[in-house]
């Protein structure tokens, strides 16, 4: 057997992800998982909130981790972006220079630098993602002047057009980002996002909680995005109809660890594990 | 992955032999269905299918609903897991075991080395039909200015009305979202062609229009295994027609032997 094409470089490469919150012992691993029914250990000294997690996203492919709350999928994005420490395991990522990056063992400066203009995080709080005391423009500006940009007038300039092309009214520029409604704090974080135009880009519940109007309209971005900038992705969230427009490939959690993994749409309308074939009854309901 | 090995004529499972140009070769092709919120119950999609189909050469699935037909495009294409058995397409640059490739390569060679069609518009929500149908092309490899033009020659082909190219496809009618399906499935030609009740929604002439342009497809070689539900777009477009009941493989041959068998079975 051959392969068809020449496949496309893997730019990350989650090997083992594991997090325990409270006390490391071993023993966890066994007392918790789905087939316990908890991510906490029976005494509460310990949550395994994500274990054995292992999967890998090619450049230009987006991929899925899809489960309710608390089943670790969140934990898993904010290990990878460097938003909380792993308790094990790799996260390998394939830099512009070529050379690969274990994300779990930088240091601190290493990731500021990487987070600048090599692996964008697009979270569900714009708060997390943005100064909101600062305006839209400026909240751009920032990642433009941190990658290097020195010229008032060309800076201005690109986070002009990163606004336009995240459709955010120009004549909202220099306004607030405090006095923007839910969708558009989502694009303006996009448009941040993408300032320097990464590789690699995670996305956690980028579009829970707005209207579904507005969800609709931030999703269809994000797509676009996506297909046209050729980035790598990983998108989190707990909505079926999120991971099945944006995704190729996903995996299930539940209770801290991976349950299921294949092609979104086998996922969709064939799935095997007990707990996926049920979430999607659910979600057909 | 081991090299691949040169082709041996392959034997057909009715005794024929089909040297070089098979396309798609299944084996022992098995759908066993878990239902674990339903009683842990079994259902047995497809028990066993030995099938091959070649270059030009169109292959029409008939039987009653529940038989497994779709259940056989959906193995093939891995929608659906198999649980057993094999489905080599034979690719330009060597076999490719469907059942057993990684997810990842499974999903680049979808589309550009084999389509699947099926009767429902994919859930493209608020995108407009020339858009859905060039963005396929998009993804086979054609450049932005090669597939808009791709497909707009596709949809007039198939009869959408130019007013209807920039009106988002979720509001056209089932015969309208239908014909957009089958320009984005078949805006390039791939090797292998599964269609699953492409026509089941069009009037008669557009559906001519749509048999019209599956069969050029077949003629300039592409290996087509189709579902129709009706006899005469079978009779017209199938070089073979192959009967199933039960997940299995009842009975294979010419359309003018075995469509005459199927008169209330096959409706």
């Amino acid at each position: 057997m051959t392969l068809v094409s020449a496949p496309r470089p893997t730019v990350l490469r989650v090997d083992r992800l594991g997090k325990i919150f409270g006390s490391q012992n071993p023993a966890a691993i066994e007392q918790t998982g789905p087939e316990v029914g908890s991510e906490k250990t029976p005494d509460g000294s310990s949550v395994v909130a994500a274990w054995d997690v292992s999967f890998d996203v090619a450049a230009g492919e987006a991929f899925g981790v899809i489960g309710e709350s608390g089943s670790g999928k969140s934990t898993v994005m904010r290990a990878i972006a460097g938003d909380h420490s792993a308790s094990a395991g790799s996260v390998r990522m394939r830099r512009r220079d070529g050379s690969t990056s274990d994300l779990l063992t930088m240091t601190q400066s290493e990731r500021r630098a990487l987070r600048v203009d090599e692996l964008a995080v697009v979270y569900q709080d714009a708060a997390d993602g943005l100064d909101l005391n600062v305006t839209a423009g400026g909240n751009i500006a920032d990642r433009l002047t941190a990658a290097g940009g020195r010229h008032f007038g060309q800076i201005r300039e690109r986070a002009a057009e990163l606004l336009e092309r995240t459709e955010v009214p120009l004549d909202r520029m220099d306004d607030l980002v405090r006095t923007f409604s839910g969708g558009m704090r989502q694009r303006v974080q996009l448009a941040r996002a993408l300032a320097n135009r990464p590789p690699i880009v995670l996305f956690d519940e980028p579009t829970t909680g707005l209207d579904a109007s507005v969800a609709a309209g931030v999703l269809d971005l994000i797509r676009s995005l996506l297909e046209e900038l050729g980035i790598a992705a990983v998108v989190v969230s707990h909505d079926f109809s999120v991971i099945e427009m944006l995704t190729t490939r996903c995996m299930v959690m539940q209770h801290g660890r991976v349950v299921e993994q294949g092609l979104t749409d086998q996922l969709f309308e064939d799935p095997q594990a007990p707990y996926t074939q049920r979430l999607v009854a659910a979600a057909r309901a | 992955m081991s090299e691949p090995t040169p082709e041996a004529p392959r034997t057909e499972p009715d005794g024929s032999t089909q040297p070089q140009s098979v396309v798609l070769s299944v084996r022992g092709l098995r759908k066993h269905f878990v239902l674990h919120n339903v009683d842990g119950r079994q259902v047995d999609g497809l028990a066993g299918i030995d099938l091959d189909v070649s270059a030009g050469e169109h292959v029409a699935l008939a039987g009653s609903s529940g038989a497994g037909k779709s259940t056989l495009l959906k193995c093939i294409y891995r929608t659906y897991l198999p649980s057993a058995g094999t489905a080599t397409l034979r690719s330009p640059t060597g076999p490719v075991e469907l059942t057993a490739l990684a997810d990842a390569e499974l999903a680049a060679i979808r589309g550009r080395q084999f389509g699947y069609v099926s009767q429902f518009l994919r859930a493209e929500p608020r995108r407009g039909a020339l858009d859905i149908v060039a963005r396929a092309g998009i993804a086979r490899g054609m450049d932005r200015a090669t597939a808009v033009e791709a497909a707009a020659t596709a949809l007039r082909r198939l009869h959408v009305d130019e007013s209807l190219w920039d009106v988002y496809a979720s509001v056209l009618s089932g015969g309208e979202k239908q014909r957009v399906n089958l320009a984005a499935g078949t805006i390039s030609a791939p090797q292998l062609l599964l269609l699953d009740e492409p026509v089941s929604a069009l009037d008669p002439a557009n559906r001519e229009a749509a048999l019209e342009l599956i069969s050029d497809l077949t003629a300039h070689g592409v290996a087509v295994l189709a579902v129709f539900h009706d006899l005469d777009a079978m009779a017209r477009l199938a070089s073979r027609v192959v009967v199933m009941r039960n997940g299995r493989i009842v009975q294979s041959g010419p359309p003018e032997e075995v469509l005459h068998h199927l008169e209330g079975v096959a409706r």
